[in-house]
């Protein structure tokens, strides 16, 4: 028994369930989004990770393993998803740079450069090689963010530190929201009298500002100013997230926060219902169709038990490289850990395959083969499938 | 579940509205799982920041391990409050129910006092902020003025909490009449404060006490074939959470399988075609602060649902922040920078949104908001009442 009944339920709140909730949404369709909790973009830097095998994001597609679900999804609903995706953010105040042509470089806090497609419009600027001449600024006690990794890295690089009165990312970041710590910070800026070219700082300019902050502190320092990305609290991985989910919500969706599904009701080979144990008692919501979105191990898709792998939600068949003995690389920092292929194995309509059900579709990490690490194709596949997936879904119920 | 399973990935962390304008407060990670590990139930303890937490339980709902920083705060705060003294502000808004019952006896003068200058300088000297005025107390309470029977099909027994039945009875009745508009027979259970003010100020004994009565009390209902409608959603966390969980008291299971959010009810109704609403057309433009106890019920936002079934209408839904006054939280002294600043962030982007009023479940969201920015702030009940073109007669 249910209290409403929906077209479609997506579940997992990343961002392949998000972009597939906002895609059926603006169809029309009544939408809901279950999710256990905030997603691994939180932990992102924000940047989209489209293909980074090369240097043309699409090349690199075409040269992915054959069995990569990658090649499930025509370039055209590549090309339509990430564009879609770009309108979205800057319609939240959040532009994306760059474009399928290329791929770019972004800089890291321990002053490395990661391969990516999209970037977050404050990273932009981010330089593209060890010779540009940086300022960075970095703010008193703030933990976890050390200029002298990058400067260990570039030939032409200084830093000064600011205090902002608070040490933490949110803390600091909540603070730029404020109009008149941001002049101060500005001005404070102008005495330092940097003569580099660009100005570096960590990214906690602002929580759901930060588009207009940086184009501030630009407007008067008369030079580019970049974010760089850094680890957990990840403020640009927090808006990406935030822009996501306020799009579905515009779009007319409904989400429900600590939701964890644990069961489903089924009669003959349609999935019904799916159930959560909320505060006190179970709880059910029914729809016409379901999309799996749950993500990998981290995301909590699945579950490695002692000598298998479980999905959480439908109990769905799950591709298993091999043995026990073949999930972990004798390195640990390898990228070549059998485990990162591990998932749920589709059809080109993005159903399972082997699946007694038919109104399931999965999209995002949780598919088998994606191993977003080793291939850089994080966000943006999950943006990809997110789209392609909620696409047949919509045939389906149609 | 338990600080084993928490990964450190600080997303509570970042969903902490505490810990991002309170440097005292070590956030959810720290406060929860991380200093779990070092708490033994034989030292005393000495960490008195485990207050600050207003147990907004944001954390929980933004945790993707299934850990409960605010549930192991909460622990560690009662642990706190049995080992040291209470304050004055704390003994207070705990013993909430009794004042109340004593300010709405003697509501005329209790809210002259409350407004005066000596009243709030002994407020401030009692740990109370006074930067919006204290709730006025109502004369006649819902308790005092309802009677209600008409033997219908569907019997509700509705749990209407001390916000209503002290400072809005007018509401308590608006509910009733809506209830009744559906041919639902509705009853007020004898009923006593959930306990919550009571948790929230350390006293887990003077809570329990209430819980057990309410448990008594409900049960008999449950057994008689009544469902529980409960609308303050913090009452209702209280009812289904907490009475099983950290108070653990006899029967609550039942409680919780038979209690209901107002809103889940009546969709509910609505989506067994048991009823039709008729609602008429209501041109508003309205901002809806999702209250952090409605979110922690986890059941969606039912409210939200039904204002989409009203012609004309938008609503916009805010479900970012904490308004910062978390029932008696934001009243007291220590806490009143935290309150005033997450009340000033979330009116900033109610008014960005453009509406022209507040809605909110939550009385204590609706005084803290409508204190800080001016705006009218309504109960979405009082938005359906105001489309089914129910008035409240007194
Ligand atoms: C630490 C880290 C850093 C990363 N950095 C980048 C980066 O910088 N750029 C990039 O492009 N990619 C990055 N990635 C990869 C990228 O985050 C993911 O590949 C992509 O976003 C996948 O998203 P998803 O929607 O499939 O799943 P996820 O993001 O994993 O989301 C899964 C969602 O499902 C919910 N869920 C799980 N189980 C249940 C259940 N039973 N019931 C209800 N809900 C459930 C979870 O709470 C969560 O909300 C990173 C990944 C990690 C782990
Ligand atoms: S309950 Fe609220 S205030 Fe307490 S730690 Fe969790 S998020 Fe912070
Ligand atoms: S969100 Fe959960 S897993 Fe992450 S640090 Fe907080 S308690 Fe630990
Ligand atoms: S939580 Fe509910 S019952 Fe308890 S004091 Fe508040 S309004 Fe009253």
């Amino acid at each position: 028994m249910s209290v409403i009944e929906y077209d479609v339920i997506i579940i997992g709140a990343g961002v392949a369930g998000l972009t597939a909730g906002a895609w059926l949404s603006g169809q029309g369709l009544k939408v809901a989004l279950v999710t256990a909790g905030e997603p691994t973009a939180c932990l992102s830097t924000g940047c989209i990770d489209v293909c980074a095998k090369s240097d043309d994001p699409l090349q690199g597609i075409a040269h992915l393993p054959n069995d990569h679900p990658f090649h499930l999804v025509s370039s055209g609903t590549i090309r339509q998803a990430l564009d879609d995706f770009q309108q979205i953010m800057a319609a939240m105040d959040m532009p994306y740079t760059g474009g399928l042509e290329n791929n770019r470089r972004v800089l890291s806090a321990i002053g490395t450069f990661k391969t990516t497609c999209l970037t977050p419009v404050t990273m932009q600027a981010s330089p593209q090689n060890g010779n540009e001449r940086i300022h960075i600024i970095t703010f008193a006690g703030l933990k976890d963010f050390y200029p002298g990794y990058i400067i260990s890295r570039f030939k032409n690089a200084s830093f000064s530190t600011y205090d902002a009165g608070v040490s933490t990312t949110m803390g600091i970041a909540a603070n730029f929201e404020d109009d008149a710590f941001l002049e101060a910070f500005i001005l404070w800026l102008e005495k330092q009298h940097n003569r580099e070219d660009k100005i570096a700082v960590p990214a906690v300019l602002g929580l759901e500002s930060a588009a207009a902050i940086i184009k501030q502190i630009e407007y008067r320092l008369e030079r580019p100013v970049f974010e760089i990305p850094t680890i957990p609290p990840s403020m640009p991985g927090r808006r990406l997230f935030n822009g996501l989910k306020d799009h579905f919500r515009r779009k007319g969706g409904m989400i429900y926060w600590g939701w964890p599904v644990v069961g489903v009701e089924k009669t003959g080979r349609q999935i019904e219902a799916v159930m959560a144990q909320s505060q006190g008692r179970p709880n059910s919501l029914n729809a016409r169709a379901f999309i799996l979105a749950t993500g990998s191990f981290v995301g909590g898709g699945l579950e490695a038990k002692r000598d298998t792998i479980v999905e959480k939600v439908f109990h769905l068949p799950v591709f298993v490289p091999g043995e026990r003995e073949a999930w972990f690389d004798q390195d640990y920092f390898s990228m070549n850990h059998g485990i990162g292929r591990a998932g749920i194995a589709v059809d080109s309509s993005f159903r399972p395959t082997d699946c007694l059900w038919d109104n399931i579709f999965v999209c995002g990490a949780i598919l088998a083969h994606t191993e977003a690490l080793k291939n850089g194709c994080g966000h943006g596949f999950a943006i990809a499938t997110g789209q392609a997936a909620a696409k047949s879904c919509l045939e389906h119920i149609q | 579940m338990s600080y084993e399973h928490c990964i450190r990935c600080t997303i509570c962390v970042e969903n902490c509205p505490v810990f991002r304008v309170n440097p005292a407060f070590p956030g959810p990670k720290q406060a929860g799982p991380d200093a779990q590990r070092f708490r033994s139930d034989r030292e005393k303890s000495a960490d008195e920041w485990v207050l600050l937490c207003s147990q907004c339980k944001r954390c929980e709902m933004a945790c993707p391990c299934g850990v409960e920083p605010a549930q192991i705060i909460l622990r560690a705060q009662q642990k706190y409050g049995l080992e040291h003294p209470h304050t004055a502000a704390h003994l207070l808004f705990a013993n909430n129910y009794y004042l109340s019952t004593l300010g709405s006896l003697t509501a005329p003068l209790a809210n002259r006092f409350a407004a005066t200058k000596i009243g709030k300088k002994i407020f401030q000297r009692m740990g109370i902020a006074t930067y919006i005025p204290f709730p006025k107390f109502s004369f006649k309470t819902l308790r005092g003025t309802m009677k209600s029977r008409s033997r219908e099909t569907r019997k509700v027994a509705f749990f209407y909490g001390c916000f209503i039945n002290f400072y809005r009875p007018d509401i308590g009745r608006k509910i009733i009449r809506m209830l009744q508009s559906f041919k639902i027979d509705v009853v007020l259970p004898p009923q006593w404060c959930c306990g919550l003010p009571a948790l929230g100020n350390g006293n887990l004994a003077l809570a329990r006490s209430f819980a057990g009565k309410n448990v008594a009390s409900l049960s008999n209902y449950v057994d008689a074939g009544y469902d529980i409608v409960y609308t303050c959603t913090s009452c209702g966390l209280c009812l289904l959470h907490d009475y099983q969980g950290i108070m653990e008291i006899p029967g609550a299971k039942k409680i919780a399988e038979n209690s209901y959010d107002l809103h889940e009810y009546v969709l509910k109704l609505i989506a067994e075609t048991e009823i039709k609403p008729p609602f008429k057309e209501v041109n508003r433009t309205l901002a809806y602060h999702i209250p952090c106890h409605l979110r922690a019920l986890e059941i969606g936002y039912p409210a939200a649902n039904l204002m989409q079934l009203i012609p004309g209408l938008t609503c916009r839904i805010l479900d970012d922040n904490c308004c910062g006054l978390n029932g008696s939280y934001g009243f007291k002294k220590i806490n009143e920078v935290t309150a005033l600043q997450l009340g000033g962030r979330v009116v900033s982007l109610i008014k960005k949104t453009g509406a022209e009023a507040i809605v909110a479940d939550c009385g204590s969201c609706r005084m803290q908001l409508a204190g800080l920015s001016g705006m009218d702030a309504f109960d979405p009940v009082e938005i359906l009442c105001e489309s089914l073109g129910i008035k409240d007669k007194k």
